[in-house]
Protein backbone atom coordinates (compact mmCIF):
# COMPACT_ATOMS: atom_id res chain seq x y z
CA UNK A 1 0.00 0.00 0.00
CA UNK A 2 2.77 2.25 0.91
CA UNK A 3 4.61 1.90 -2.34
CA UNK A 4 1.08 2.31 -4.47
CA UNK A 5 0.92 5.55 -2.52
CA UNK A 6 4.29 6.69 -3.43
CA UNK A 7 3.77 5.53 -7.06
CA UNK A 8 0.39 7.54 -7.06
CA UNK A 9 2.30 10.93 -5.71
CA UNK A 10 5.42 10.45 -8.12
CA UNK A 11 2.83 10.20 -11.03
CA UNK A 12 0.82 13.11 -10.12
CA UNK A 13 3.89 15.31 -9.02
CA UNK A 14 5.47 16.89 -12.57
CA UNK A 15 8.34 16.25 -13.62
CA UNK A 16 9.75 18.95 -15.34
CA UNK A 17 12.43 21.16 -13.82
CA UNK A 18 13.22 24.77 -13.96
CA UNK A 19 16.67 26.57 -13.83
CA UNK A 20 16.65 29.42 -11.18
CA UNK A 21 19.72 31.69 -11.41
CA UNK A 22 20.91 33.30 -8.15
CA UNK A 23 22.94 36.26 -7.09
CA UNK A 24 24.44 36.90 -3.56
CA UNK A 25 26.89 39.66 -3.01
CA UNK A 26 28.56 40.83 0.62
CA UNK A 27 29.71 44.38 0.13
CA UNK A 28 31.11 46.67 2.80
CA UNK A 29 32.06 50.20 2.47
CA UNK A 30 32.71 52.97 4.27
CA UNK A 31 32.40 57.01 3.96
CA UNK A 32 30.49 60.08 5.11
CA UNK A 33 27.93 60.26 7.78
CA UNK A 34 25.82 63.80 7.97
CA UNK A 35 23.11 63.12 10.58
CA UNK A 36 20.74 66.12 11.93
CA UNK A 37 17.92 64.97 14.78
CA UNK A 38 16.00 67.97 16.05
CA UNK A 39 14.41 65.87 19.21
CA UNK A 40 17.96 65.55 20.09
CA UNK A 41 19.57 68.74 18.94
CA UNK A 42 19.44 71.27 16.35
CA UNK A 43 23.17 71.12 15.19
CA UNK A 44 24.40 68.95 12.23
CA UNK A 45 26.49 65.88 13.00
CA UNK A 46 28.96 64.24 10.47
CA UNK A 47 31.69 61.81 10.38
CA UNK A 48 32.82 58.58 9.26
CA UNK A 49 30.45 55.55 8.70
CA UNK A 50 30.47 51.70 7.84
CA UNK A 51 27.99 49.95 6.22
CA UNK A 52 27.80 45.87 5.54
CA UNK A 53 25.56 45.35 2.09
CA UNK A 54 24.24 41.48 1.38
CA UNK A 55 22.00 41.34 -1.70
CA UNK A 56 20.83 38.17 -2.93
CA UNK A 57 18.66 37.99 -6.64
CA UNK A 58 16.67 35.24 -7.87
CA UNK A 59 15.70 34.91 -11.23
CA UNK A 60 13.83 32.04 -13.11
CA UNK A 61 14.74 31.73 -16.88
CA UNK A 62 11.68 32.75 -18.95
CA UNK A 63 9.97 33.83 -15.87
CA UNK A 64 8.99 37.65 -15.92
CA UNK A 65 9.35 37.62 -12.34
CA UNK A 66 12.15 37.23 -9.94
CA UNK A 67 13.27 38.60 -6.18
CA UNK A 68 15.33 40.69 -4.01
CA UNK A 69 16.10 40.15 -0.56
CA UNK A 70 18.97 43.10 0.90
CA UNK A 71 20.36 43.29 4.39
CA UNK A 72 22.35 46.46 5.21
CA UNK A 73 23.38 47.61 8.40
CA UNK A 74 25.29 50.82 9.17
CA UNK A 75 27.05 52.39 12.13
CA UNK A 76 28.62 55.89 12.58
CA UNK A 77 30.16 58.07 14.99
CA UNK A 78 30.39 61.86 13.88
CA UNK A 79 30.92 65.49 15.08
CA UNK A 80 29.52 68.78 15.42
CA UNK A 81 30.77 71.58 13.99
CA UNK A 82 32.68 72.51 17.46
CA UNK A 83 34.07 68.96 17.69
CA UNK A 84 33.21 68.87 20.69
CA UNK A 85 30.02 66.75 20.97
CA UNK A 86 29.38 62.92 19.62
CA UNK A 87 26.62 61.18 18.28
CA UNK A 88 26.44 57.49 17.58
CA UNK A 89 24.08 55.94 14.71
CA UNK A 90 23.21 52.75 14.63
CA UNK A 91 20.89 51.44 10.99
CA UNK A 92 19.22 48.00 10.26
CA UNK A 93 17.52 47.91 7.19
CA UNK A 94 15.48 44.92 5.94
CA UNK A 95 14.39 44.97 2.30
CA UNK A 96 12.58 42.03 0.51
CA UNK A 97 10.87 42.79 -2.72
CA UNK A 98 9.60 41.67 -6.49
CA UNK A 99 10.82 43.24 -9.87
CA UNK A 100 9.35 42.65 -13.24
CA UNK A 101 12.44 42.78 -15.37
CA UNK A 102 12.73 43.93 -19.61
CA UNK A 103 15.46 42.77 -21.81
CA UNK A 104 16.61 45.37 -23.87
CA UNK A 105 19.81 44.73 -26.97
CA UNK A 106 19.57 40.89 -27.14
CA UNK A 107 20.12 40.45 -23.14
CA UNK A 108 22.46 43.07 -22.59
CA UNK A 109 20.33 45.07 -20.47
CA UNK A 110 18.30 43.99 -18.30
CA UNK A 111 15.68 46.64 -16.64
CA UNK A 112 14.08 45.67 -13.40
CA UNK A 113 11.09 47.36 -11.81
CA UNK A 114 9.15 46.44 -9.15
CA UNK A 115 8.69 47.04 -5.13
CA UNK A 116 10.20 46.61 -1.83
CA UNK A 117 8.98 46.12 1.66
CA UNK A 118 11.41 47.89 3.86
CA UNK A 119 11.74 47.78 7.68
CA UNK A 120 14.14 49.69 9.36
CA UNK A 121 15.41 49.24 13.22
CA UNK A 122 18.02 51.81 14.89
CA UNK A 123 19.15 55.03 16.93
CA UNK A 124 20.90 58.11 17.41
CA UNK A 125 22.95 58.66 20.82
CA UNK A 126 24.20 61.52 22.28
CA UNK A 127 27.05 61.33 24.31
CA UNK A 128 27.32 64.57 25.67
CA UNK A 129 23.54 65.06 26.96
CA UNK A 130 21.97 63.44 29.65
CA UNK A 131 18.29 63.84 30.00
CA UNK A 132 17.46 63.28 26.04
CA UNK A 133 20.77 61.05 24.68
CA UNK A 134 19.20 59.05 22.53
CA UNK A 135 16.73 58.59 19.64
CA UNK A 136 15.02 55.23 18.52
CA UNK A 137 14.11 54.31 14.80
CA UNK A 138 11.66 52.06 14.01
CA UNK A 139 10.00 52.06 10.21
CA UNK A 140 8.15 50.16 7.85
CA UNK A 141 7.46 51.27 4.30
CA UNK A 142 6.47 50.03 1.00
CA UNK A 143 9.05 51.42 -1.65
CA UNK A 144 8.53 51.51 -5.47
CA UNK A 145 11.92 49.79 -6.73
CA UNK A 146 13.92 49.69 -10.25
CA UNK A 147 17.42 48.02 -10.95
CA UNK A 148 19.19 48.34 -14.24
CA UNK A 149 21.77 46.23 -15.25
CA UNK A 150 24.16 46.97 -18.44
CA UNK A 151 26.58 44.02 -19.46
CA UNK A 152 29.33 44.68 -21.77
CA UNK A 153 32.92 43.20 -22.70
CA UNK A 154 35.79 44.90 -21.79
CA UNK A 155 39.60 43.83 -22.95
CA UNK A 156 37.95 40.28 -22.90
CA UNK A 157 36.86 40.19 -19.63
CA UNK A 158 32.95 40.70 -18.58
CA UNK A 159 31.71 43.72 -17.05
CA UNK A 160 28.58 44.70 -15.14
CA UNK A 161 27.44 48.15 -14.61
CA UNK A 162 23.94 47.99 -12.39
CA UNK A 163 22.19 50.56 -10.33
CA UNK A 164 19.14 50.61 -8.43
CA UNK A 165 17.33 53.35 -6.90
CA UNK A 166 14.41 52.71 -4.09
CA UNK A 167 12.27 55.43 -3.04
CA UNK A 168 9.05 55.38 -0.46
CA UNK A 169 5.43 55.47 -1.25
CA UNK A 170 4.23 54.91 2.09
CA UNK A 171 4.81 53.61 5.37
CA UNK A 172 4.58 53.96 9.44
CA UNK A 173 7.31 55.22 11.67
CA UNK A 174 7.63 55.56 15.39
CA UNK A 175 8.57 58.91 16.92
CA UNK A 176 8.09 60.55 20.12
CA UNK A 177 6.04 64.11 19.46
CA UNK A 178 7.83 67.33 19.49
CA UNK A 179 8.75 67.42 23.16
CA UNK A 180 7.85 64.08 24.72
CA UNK A 181 10.16 62.25 26.53
CA UNK A 182 10.72 58.53 26.56
CA UNK A 183 9.60 58.45 29.97
CA UNK A 184 6.65 59.42 29.11
CA UNK A 185 5.61 56.96 26.00
CA UNK A 186 7.63 53.81 28.06
CA UNK A 187 7.58 54.36 31.63
CA UNK A 188 3.77 55.92 31.46
CA UNK A 189 2.04 54.14 28.57
CA UNK A 190 1.25 58.42 27.32
CA UNK A 191 0.42 57.89 23.27
CA UNK A 192 0.71 60.51 21.49
CA UNK A 193 1.06 59.90 17.91
CA UNK A 194 3.78 57.95 18.00
CA UNK A 195 3.33 55.65 15.29
CA UNK A 196 2.92 58.08 12.18
CA UNK A 197 2.13 57.21 8.98
CA UNK A 198 4.44 58.46 6.31
CA UNK A 199 4.58 58.90 2.43
CA UNK A 200 7.16 60.55 0.07
CA UNK A 201 6.28 64.03 1.06
CA UNK A 202 6.58 63.40 5.12
CA UNK A 203 9.26 61.09 4.33
CA UNK A 204 11.43 61.91 1.40
CA UNK A 205 14.20 59.02 1.98
CA UNK A 206 15.62 57.54 -1.00
CA UNK A 207 18.76 54.93 -1.52
CA UNK A 208 20.77 54.08 -4.69
CA UNK A 209 23.32 51.36 -5.02
CA UNK A 210 25.97 52.12 -8.29
CA UNK A 211 28.23 49.27 -9.12
CA UNK A 212 31.28 48.15 -11.31
CA UNK A 213 31.17 44.31 -11.40
CA UNK A 214 34.08 42.39 -12.78
CA UNK A 215 33.63 38.85 -13.75
CA UNK A 216 36.38 36.80 -12.78
CA UNK A 217 35.31 33.77 -13.31
CA UNK A 218 31.86 32.01 -14.05
CA UNK A 219 31.04 31.67 -10.52
CA UNK A 220 32.87 35.06 -8.41
CA UNK A 221 32.52 38.50 -9.76
CA UNK A 222 34.55 40.77 -7.87
CA UNK A 223 31.98 44.24 -7.25
CA UNK A 224 32.76 48.31 -6.34
CA UNK A 225 30.28 51.27 -6.54
CA UNK A 226 28.87 53.78 -4.27
CA UNK A 227 25.43 53.47 -2.07
CA UNK A 228 24.20 56.49 -1.18
CA UNK A 229 21.26 55.71 1.59
CA UNK A 230 19.66 59.35 2.71
CA UNK A 231 16.77 58.80 5.34
CA UNK A 232 14.87 62.10 5.68
CA UNK A 233 11.72 61.94 8.05
CA UNK A 234 9.29 65.88 8.78
CA UNK A 235 6.96 64.38 11.58
CA UNK A 236 5.82 65.61 14.61
CA UNK A 237 7.39 68.80 14.17
CA UNK A 238 10.75 67.17 14.10
CA UNK A 239 13.04 67.11 11.40
CA UNK A 240 15.74 64.21 11.15
CA UNK A 241 18.14 63.27 8.18
CA UNK A 242 20.76 60.35 8.39
CA UNK A 243 22.89 61.04 4.72
CA UNK A 244 24.97 58.21 4.52
CA UNK A 245 27.36 57.93 1.33
CA UNK A 246 29.49 54.99 1.17
CA UNK A 247 32.37 53.59 -1.23
CA UNK A 248 31.48 50.12 -1.66
CA UNK A 249 33.36 47.06 -1.99
CA UNK A 250 32.62 43.41 -2.71
CA UNK A 251 32.46 39.69 -3.85
CA UNK A 252 29.49 38.48 -5.59
CA UNK A 253 28.79 34.82 -5.85
CA UNK A 254 26.90 33.64 -9.11
CA UNK A 255 24.97 30.13 -8.64
CA UNK A 256 22.33 28.06 -11.25
CA UNK A 257 20.38 25.07 -9.23
CA UNK A 258 17.39 23.52 -11.01
CA UNK A 259 14.28 23.84 -8.82
CA UNK A 260 10.94 21.78 -8.94
CA UNK A 261 8.16 24.71 -10.04
CA UNK B 1 4.38 50.65 -18.58
CA UNK B 2 3.60 54.09 -19.62
CA UNK B 3 2.28 54.55 -15.75
CA UNK B 4 5.02 52.82 -14.53
CA UNK B 5 7.91 55.09 -15.59
CA UNK B 6 5.21 58.35 -14.59
CA UNK B 7 5.80 57.49 -11.30
CA UNK B 8 9.37 56.50 -11.82
CA UNK B 9 9.52 60.37 -12.76
CA UNK B 10 7.86 62.00 -10.30
CA UNK B 11 8.64 60.15 -7.05
CA UNK B 12 12.54 61.07 -7.37
CA UNK B 13 12.09 64.82 -8.33
CA UNK B 14 9.73 65.29 -5.30
CA UNK B 15 12.39 62.99 -3.02
CA UNK B 16 15.10 65.57 -4.37
CA UNK B 17 13.61 68.70 -4.27
CA UNK B 18 12.18 67.89 -0.87
CA UNK B 19 15.53 67.74 1.69
CA UNK B 20 14.62 67.91 4.93
CA UNK B 21 16.82 70.74 6.90
CA UNK B 22 17.57 72.79 9.70
CA UNK B 23 18.55 76.32 9.71
CA UNK B 24 22.25 76.73 11.27
CA UNK B 25 23.20 80.14 12.97
CA UNK B 26 26.78 80.98 12.16
CA UNK B 27 29.60 80.04 14.86
CA UNK B 28 29.67 83.63 15.89
CA UNK B 29 29.05 85.51 19.32
CA UNK B 30 25.91 86.70 17.55
CA UNK B 31 25.08 83.52 16.54
CA UNK B 32 25.20 81.72 19.56
CA UNK B 33 23.15 84.46 20.80
CA UNK B 34 20.07 83.51 18.53
CA UNK B 35 20.49 80.00 18.38
CA UNK B 36 20.48 79.58 22.10
CA UNK B 37 17.77 82.25 22.37
CA UNK B 38 15.98 80.26 19.74
CA UNK B 39 15.83 76.93 21.30
CA UNK B 40 14.30 78.24 24.38
CA UNK B 41 11.92 80.05 22.63
CA UNK B 42 10.72 76.51 20.99
CA UNK B 43 11.30 74.27 23.49
CA UNK B 44 10.82 75.77 27.18
CA UNK B 45 7.74 74.91 28.74
CA UNK B 46 6.98 77.63 31.14
CA UNK B 47 6.30 80.96 29.39
CA UNK B 48 3.43 81.45 29.89
CA UNK B 49 3.30 80.43 33.71
CA UNK B 50 6.08 82.69 34.03
CA UNK B 51 4.53 85.45 32.17
CA UNK B 52 1.50 85.23 35.11
CA UNK B 53 4.00 85.09 38.08
CA UNK B 54 6.85 88.02 37.25
CA UNK B 55 6.19 89.07 34.09
CA UNK B 56 8.70 87.38 32.20
CA UNK B 57 8.85 88.07 28.46
CA UNK B 58 11.12 86.24 25.99
CA UNK B 59 10.50 88.66 23.13
CA UNK B 60 11.88 91.44 24.88
CA UNK B 61 14.38 89.65 26.37
CA UNK B 62 15.92 88.77 22.89
CA UNK B 63 15.92 92.81 22.22
CA UNK B 64 17.42 93.27 26.04
CA UNK B 65 20.39 90.94 25.24
CA UNK B 66 21.05 91.38 21.76
CA UNK B 67 23.26 94.57 22.21
CA UNK B 68 25.35 92.77 24.80
CA UNK B 69 26.02 89.52 22.46
CA UNK B 70 28.38 91.61 20.06
CA UNK B 71 30.42 90.15 17.77
CA UNK B 72 33.44 91.54 19.51
CA UNK B 73 32.84 89.87 22.58
CA UNK B 74 35.12 87.00 23.90
CA UNK B 75 34.34 84.05 25.21
CA UNK B 76 34.09 84.87 28.48
CA UNK B 77 31.82 87.95 27.96
CA UNK B 78 29.74 86.02 25.62
CA UNK B 79 29.00 83.38 28.18
CA UNK B 80 28.26 85.93 31.00
CA UNK B 81 25.76 87.31 28.62
CA UNK B 82 24.05 83.85 27.45
CA UNK B 83 23.66 82.76 31.10
CA UNK B 84 22.21 86.38 32.46
CA UNK B 85 20.14 85.95 29.38
CA UNK B 86 18.97 82.59 30.99
CA UNK B 87 18.56 83.47 34.39
CA UNK B 88 15.91 85.36 33.14
CA UNK B 89 13.53 82.51 33.42
CA UNK B 90 14.61 81.79 37.26
CA UNK B 91 14.76 77.84 36.83
CA UNK B 92 17.31 75.58 38.27
CA UNK B 93 17.05 73.05 35.53
CA UNK B 94 18.05 75.57 32.89
CA UNK B 95 22.32 75.40 32.83
CA UNK B 96 24.52 76.47 29.99
CA UNK B 97 27.96 74.04 30.20
CA UNK B 98 30.90 75.50 28.63
CA UNK B 99 34.78 74.02 29.00
CA UNK B 100 35.65 76.50 31.52
CA UNK B 101 32.22 77.37 33.74
CA UNK B 102 28.74 75.80 34.38
CA UNK B 103 26.24 79.01 34.04
CA UNK B 104 23.24 78.41 36.47
CA UNK B 105 20.36 79.84 38.58
CA UNK B 106 20.53 78.61 41.85
CA UNK B 107 18.97 81.55 44.12
CA UNK B 108 15.94 79.16 44.39
CA UNK B 109 17.91 77.94 47.03
CA UNK B 110 20.62 79.90 47.71
CA UNK B 111 18.28 83.28 48.79
CA UNK B 112 17.07 80.83 51.68
CA UNK B 113 18.17 79.60 54.74
CA UNK B 114 19.31 75.81 54.38
CA UNK B 115 17.86 73.87 57.42
CA UNK B 116 19.98 71.34 57.28
CA UNK B 117 23.24 70.60 59.03
CA UNK B 118 24.82 67.44 58.38
CA UNK B 119 27.07 67.96 61.67
CA UNK B 120 23.71 67.44 63.53
CA UNK B 121 22.67 64.75 61.24
CA UNK B 122 25.67 63.12 62.43
CA UNK B 123 24.60 63.30 66.13
CA UNK B 124 21.59 61.57 65.25
CA UNK B 125 22.68 58.53 62.80
CA UNK B 126 25.82 58.10 64.88
CA UNK B 127 28.57 56.15 63.13
CA UNK B 128 26.89 52.55 63.19
CA UNK B 129 23.95 53.68 61.09
CA UNK B 130 22.70 51.45 58.17
CA UNK B 131 23.21 51.64 54.65
CA UNK B 132 20.52 49.82 51.82
CA UNK B 133 19.23 51.57 48.50
CA UNK B 134 21.86 54.57 48.84
CA UNK B 135 20.33 55.03 52.45
CA UNK B 136 21.42 55.73 55.27
CA UNK B 137 19.16 54.89 57.97
CA UNK B 138 18.94 53.49 62.11
CA UNK B 139 16.34 53.84 64.60
CA UNK B 140 16.53 56.74 67.31
CA UNK B 141 16.12 56.66 70.73
CA UNK B 142 12.32 57.03 71.01
CA UNK B 143 11.86 54.41 68.36
CA UNK B 144 11.10 56.33 65.50
CA UNK B 145 12.67 54.82 62.15
CA UNK B 146 14.58 57.55 60.65
CA UNK B 147 16.25 57.78 56.72
CA UNK B 148 18.29 59.87 54.85
CA UNK B 149 17.99 59.59 51.00
CA UNK B 150 20.75 62.52 49.59
CA UNK B 151 19.94 61.73 45.68
CA UNK B 152 17.43 59.96 43.54
CA UNK B 153 19.75 59.90 41.06
CA UNK B 154 21.41 56.72 43.53
CA UNK B 155 19.35 53.74 42.44
CA UNK B 156 16.86 52.04 45.07
CA UNK B 157 15.88 48.25 45.10
CA UNK B 158 13.61 46.60 46.00
CA UNK B 159 15.23 44.20 47.54
CA UNK B 160 16.65 46.58 49.66
CA UNK B 161 13.67 48.47 50.43
CA UNK B 162 12.20 45.70 52.12
CA UNK B 163 14.96 45.55 54.11
CA UNK B 164 14.79 48.65 55.28
CA UNK B 165 11.24 48.80 55.89
CA UNK B 166 11.90 45.30 57.73
CA UNK B 167 14.22 47.08 60.00
CA UNK B 168 11.85 49.56 61.12
CA UNK B 169 8.83 47.27 61.46
CA UNK B 170 8.72 47.74 65.30
CA UNK B 171 9.02 51.33 65.21
CA UNK B 172 5.86 53.98 65.87
CA UNK B 173 6.59 56.24 62.78
CA UNK B 174 9.18 57.12 60.18
CA UNK B 175 11.06 60.19 59.22
CA UNK B 176 12.50 59.97 55.69
CA UNK B 177 14.77 63.45 55.35
CA UNK B 178 15.13 64.50 51.81
CA UNK B 179 16.57 67.53 52.73
CA UNK B 180 18.84 68.83 49.73
CA UNK B 181 17.98 66.30 47.92
CA UNK B 182 18.72 67.87 44.25
CA UNK B 183 16.72 65.06 42.32
CA UNK B 184 17.55 62.37 39.97
CA UNK B 185 15.25 59.63 38.30
CA UNK B 186 12.16 59.53 38.45
CA UNK B 187 11.35 56.34 38.61
CA UNK B 188 13.17 56.01 42.29
CA UNK B 189 10.76 58.73 43.35
CA UNK B 190 7.82 56.20 42.23
CA UNK B 191 9.59 52.90 43.50
CA UNK B 192 9.91 54.73 46.71
CA UNK B 193 6.77 56.68 46.86
CA UNK B 194 4.77 53.27 45.97
CA UNK B 195 6.09 51.78 49.51
CA UNK B 196 3.28 54.46 51.07
CA UNK B 197 0.44 53.71 48.86
CA UNK B 198 -2.14 51.26 49.80
CA UNK B 199 -4.36 52.41 46.67
CA UNK B 200 -3.75 53.36 43.18
CA UNK B 201 -3.58 56.81 43.74
CA UNK B 202 -3.39 60.20 41.43
CA UNK B 203 -0.65 62.11 42.35
CA UNK B 204 -0.21 64.85 39.44
CA UNK B 205 -0.12 65.48 35.68
CA UNK B 206 2.04 65.10 32.78
CA UNK B 207 2.34 67.30 29.67
CA UNK B 208 4.78 67.84 26.72
CA UNK B 209 5.07 70.29 23.86
CA UNK B 210 3.85 69.00 20.61
CA UNK B 211 4.97 71.93 18.57
CA UNK B 212 7.04 75.70 18.63
CA UNK B 213 4.59 78.16 20.00
CA UNK B 214 4.74 79.09 23.89
CA UNK B 215 1.30 77.29 24.58
CA UNK B 216 1.24 74.25 22.02
CA UNK B 217 0.93 71.26 24.87
CA UNK B 218 -0.31 67.66 24.53
CA UNK B 219 -3.22 66.87 26.86
CA UNK B 220 -2.63 66.63 30.01
CA UNK B 221 -2.28 63.12 31.46
CA UNK B 222 -3.01 61.58 34.65
CA UNK B 223 0.08 60.30 36.78
CA UNK B 224 -0.45 57.42 39.17
CA UNK B 225 1.26 55.36 42.06
CA UNK B 226 0.31 52.22 42.12
CA UNK B 227 1.03 49.88 45.44
CA UNK B 228 4.23 48.29 45.28
CA UNK B 229 3.88 44.75 45.63
CA UNK B 230 6.23 44.60 48.33
CA UNK B 231 6.44 45.79 51.84
CA UNK B 232 4.54 48.64 52.41
CA UNK B 233 4.48 51.00 55.33
CA UNK B 234 1.45 51.79 57.43
CA UNK B 235 2.17 54.17 59.85
CA UNK B 236 2.63 57.79 60.03
CA UNK B 237 5.41 58.94 57.92
CA UNK B 238 7.37 62.67 58.02
CA UNK B 239 9.41 63.74 54.44
CA UNK B 240 11.73 66.66 55.88
CA UNK B 241 12.15 69.52 53.34
CA UNK B 242 14.49 72.26 52.58
CA UNK B 243 14.50 74.78 49.59
CA UNK B 244 17.26 72.21 48.25
CA UNK B 245 14.72 69.80 47.43
CA UNK B 246 14.41 70.00 43.48
CA UNK B 247 13.20 68.10 40.72
CA UNK B 248 12.48 64.58 40.56
CA UNK B 249 12.76 65.24 45.06
CA UNK B 250 10.09 68.06 44.10
CA UNK B 251 8.36 64.92 41.88
CA UNK B 252 8.54 62.80 45.67
CA UNK B 253 7.19 65.29 47.73
CA UNK B 254 4.34 65.92 45.37
CA UNK B 255 3.60 62.33 45.68
CA UNK B 256 3.85 61.82 48.76
CA UNK B 257 1.30 64.66 50.00
CA UNK B 258 -1.46 62.72 48.56
CA UNK B 259 -1.04 59.69 51.12
CA UNK B 260 -3.22 60.37 54.38
CA UNK B 261 -0.66 59.10 57.11
CA UNK B 262 2.28 61.54 55.39
CA UNK B 263 3.13 64.42 56.80
CA UNK B 264 5.82 67.23 55.03
CA UNK B 265 7.79 69.17 57.60
CA UNK B 266 10.16 71.79 56.62
CA UNK B 267 10.35 74.44 54.14
CA UNK B 268 9.23 74.63 50.97
CA UNK B 269 10.61 72.61 48.40
CA UNK B 270 12.90 73.75 45.52
CA UNK B 271 10.36 73.44 42.90
CA UNK B 272 11.54 72.20 39.31
CA UNK B 273 8.70 70.62 37.78
CA UNK B 274 9.84 70.51 34.64
CA UNK B 275 11.45 67.60 33.03
CA UNK B 276 14.96 68.95 31.05
CA UNK B 277 16.30 68.57 27.86
CA UNK B 278 19.42 69.33 26.49
CA UNK B 279 20.69 70.68 23.29
CA UNK B 280 24.05 72.18 21.83
CA UNK B 281 25.11 75.91 20.54
CA UNK B 282 27.10 76.24 17.87
CA UNK B 283 30.19 76.84 19.29
CA UNK B 284 30.02 73.03 21.48
CA UNK B 285 28.58 74.51 24.61
CA UNK B 286 25.53 72.68 25.76
CA UNK B 287 22.34 74.47 27.22
CA UNK B 288 19.85 72.24 29.53
CA UNK B 289 16.44 73.54 29.65
CA UNK B 290 13.09 72.79 31.19
CA UNK B 291 10.99 71.00 28.54
CA UNK B 292 7.66 68.94 30.29
CA UNK B 293 6.05 70.37 32.47
CA UNK B 294 4.46 68.27 35.55
CA UNK B 295 1.51 69.57 38.15
CA UNK B 296 0.13 67.96 41.16
CA UNK B 297 -3.03 66.14 41.78
CA UNK B 298 -4.70 69.71 41.71
CA UNK B 299 -3.53 70.39 37.90
CA UNK B 300 -1.64 73.31 39.87
CA UNK B 301 2.00 74.73 39.45
CA UNK B 302 5.12 73.05 41.33
CA UNK B 303 7.55 74.76 39.31
CA UNK B 304 8.44 77.51 42.69
CA UNK B 305 8.28 74.53 45.13
CA UNK B 306 5.63 72.84 47.16
CA UNK B 307 4.49 74.05 50.46
CA UNK B 308 5.39 71.80 53.94
CA UNK B 309 2.19 71.06 55.80
CA UNK B 310 4.29 72.24 58.87
CA UNK B 311 6.77 75.40 57.93
CA UNK B 312 9.92 74.85 61.00
CA UNK B 313 13.04 76.22 60.37
CA UNK B 314 16.37 75.32 62.00
CA UNK B 315 16.72 77.59 65.52
CA UNK B 316 19.90 78.93 66.51
CA UNK B 317 19.14 77.94 70.21
CA UNK B 318 18.97 73.82 69.05
CA UNK B 319 21.68 74.35 66.90
CA UNK B 320 23.95 75.26 70.02
CA UNK B 321 22.07 72.43 71.71
CA UNK B 322 22.90 69.94 68.97
CA UNK B 323 19.34 69.23 67.98
CA UNK B 324 18.00 69.21 64.36
CA UNK B 325 14.95 71.47 64.92
CA UNK B 326 13.10 69.44 62.15
CA UNK B 327 13.68 66.46 62.90
CA UNK B 328 13.08 67.37 66.38
CA UNK B 329 9.26 68.40 65.43
CA UNK B 330 8.95 65.26 63.21
CA UNK B 331 9.78 63.10 66.50
CA UNK B 332 7.25 64.88 68.55
CA UNK B 333 4.38 65.04 65.41
CA UNK B 334 4.55 61.19 65.44
CA UNK B 335 4.48 60.77 69.08
CA UNK B 336 0.87 62.08 68.59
Amino acid sequence: MKDKLLTLFLTLTPLSTVAQESTSANIIGVGQSRILDTYINQEKYSGTGFTYLYIKEHARLNRRWNSILEHEADLSTTKDRSRDNQMIEGNYFLYWGLYRHWQFFGDRLLIQAGGLANANLGFLYDTTSSNNPAQGRFSMNLMPAAVATYHFPLFGKQFTLRYELNVPLVGVMFSPNYGQSYYEIFNRGNYDHNIVPTTFVSAPSFRQVATIEWRTSEKWSLRVGYLGNYQQAHVNNLKQHVYAHRVMIGIVHHFTKTIRP
Amino acid sequence: MRKCFTIWIFIPLLTFTACVDEEEFPDTPQGNFEALWKIIDEHYCFFDYKQREYGLDWNNIFNIYKVRARNEADKYQLFEVLTDMLAELRDGHVNLYSSFDNGRYWSWHEDYPTNFSDTLQRKYLGIDYHIASSMRYRILDDNIGYMYYGSFSNPVSDSGLNEILRYFAFCNGLIIDIRSNGGGDLTNAEQLAARFCNEKTLVGYLRHKTGKGHNDFSELEPQYIEPSANLRWQKGTVILTNRGVYSAANDFVKYMKCFPLVKIVGDQTGGGAGMPYTSTLPNGWTVRFSACPSFDKDCKEVEFGIPPDYYVSMTDDDFRHGKDSLIEFARKLLAE
